[in-house]
């Protein structure tokens, strides 16, 4: 019952770090400002194209894809993993299971293994490219190992070592919904503590860390602008061209 | 925001702090956390509780490779025991299909959104006597 007590508190903590702290971030970055036009062209000329390409960029990678193709495959490899994965948690924080969940929870299994294999790759281009390594602080190397960890430890559970699923479904019910009095004890299984202990530590440095690329990526300046530079409302641009101010006013005059 | 994230820690430290003072014992049968554990007939299962809660699904399928590929028939894990004492009767003393929502099976595999395909081919209630 400590246990669960203490597993508990970790998670309202964990919870509270993510949510501020990402919240904190994000503010941050919505208000640091991007003066300069400089869309990585060839570029959307329109807003929705912009929202396109930014789209293509979250689902597919697609400039890493352009850029190097072994980081992509692995990189990408993991991401869907782990969405799926993530996808297939769902089960546990929901009651009634969503209908999509149910439907795709039989295959997320299977999305373990390519977290694992896309781990696995990114850490050896670490390891074994020279240039690279060179680049690698400990902290990369250690965001690697915890990912892993955490993808291995719930393998597994899913595949080697079962824990009981419904406890652990019934104890997350209960912290979510503050439903302490009649609130479920967490298994004790080794494996399920390591994974969900890794998860909490995941979730306590996820606003300090390079993963915050995930809501950084929304605020790049060279992938959220539309590629009008010569044609600003307030110019009078003629939709392509730049035309400068005293230009305007010039051809105002003769029009009068 | 900050204020409701703060009244969750606050919660938190102050569950904490009540599990500390009096350790809470709630019968499961009537928690809305959990699904709906029907009892079975006997006193005990084959395995611990703690066992089938977590592997039942192994015993299960290990007695299927034993008995279809190696030929070898044996009562200790067959599906249809778990049936046997598992099932639950309706007022006029039929069988329900051990699959139905809220029965033995369905209660915890709904809860857990695991599917099964045990009943596409086995039956689901023991034979009428």
């Amino acid at each position: 019952m400590a246990l669960t007590g203490i597993y508990a508190f970790l998670f309202y903590l964990a919870f509270v770090v993510l949510v501020a702290g990402l919240g904190y971030k994000i503010v941050q970055y919505a208000r640091t400002p991007a003066p300069l036009k400089i869309p990585t062209t060839p570029a959307p000329t329109t807003r929705s194209g912009v929202a396109l390409r930014m789209g293509r960029e979250v689902v597919l990678f697609e400039s890493l894809f352009r850029s190097n193709k072994w980081i992509w495959i692995f990189g990408w490899l993991f991401h869907a993993g782990l969405f799926i994965v993530l996808a297939r948690h769902l089960r546990y924080f929901t009651e009634p299971v969503w209908w999509w969940v149910d439907l795709i929870q039989p295959f997320g299994k299977y999305g373990a293994f390519a977290m694992i294999i896309g781990l696995v790759g990114l850490w050896a281009r670490r390891l074994l490219v020279d240039r690279v390594r060179y680049i690698t602080s400990p902290s990369d190397h250690l965001m690697l190992l915890l990912l892993t960890a955490i993808g291995v430890s719930g393998a597994l559970m899913t595949f080697v070592n079962h824990t009981d699923i419904v406890a652990v479904k019934a104890f997350f019910l209960g912290i979510m919904g503050f439903e302490f009095a009649s609130m479920q004890p967490l298994p004790g299984d080794i494996l399920l503590l390591l994974h969900l202990g890794m998860v909490v530590l995941l979730m306590l440095i996820f606003p300090f860390s390079k993963l915050l690329h995930a809501p950084g990526l929304f605020f790049s300046p060279s992938r959220n602008q539309v590629d009008n530079p010569r044609a600003e409302p307030g110019l009078r641009a003629h939709d392509s061209r730049h035309v400068a101010p005293w230009a305007v006013e010039l051809e105002t005059d003769r029009k009068a | 925001m900050t204020v409701r994230l703060l009244s969750r820690l606050g919660i938190g430290l102050a569950w904490l702090v009540l599990l500390a003072a009096a350790p809470l014992g709630v019968a499961a049968g009537d928690n809305p956390l959990l699904p709906t554990i029907v009892p079975g007939k006997g006193d005990k299962c084959v395995e611990p509780t703690d066992v089938m809660r977590r592997d039942h699904m192994e015993f299960i399928l290990h007695q299927r490779d034993e008995t279809m590929h190696r030929g070898i028939r044996t009562t200790r894990h067959s599906l249809k025991e778990c049936i046997e004492c598992h099932v639950q009767t309706d007022d006029q003393g039929n069988y329900i299909p051990i699959n139905d929502p809220q029965q033995f099976c369905s209660s915890c595999h709904t809860y857990a959104s695991v599917k099964m395909d045990c009943f596409q081919c086995h039956a689901t209630t023991p034979e009428q006597k």
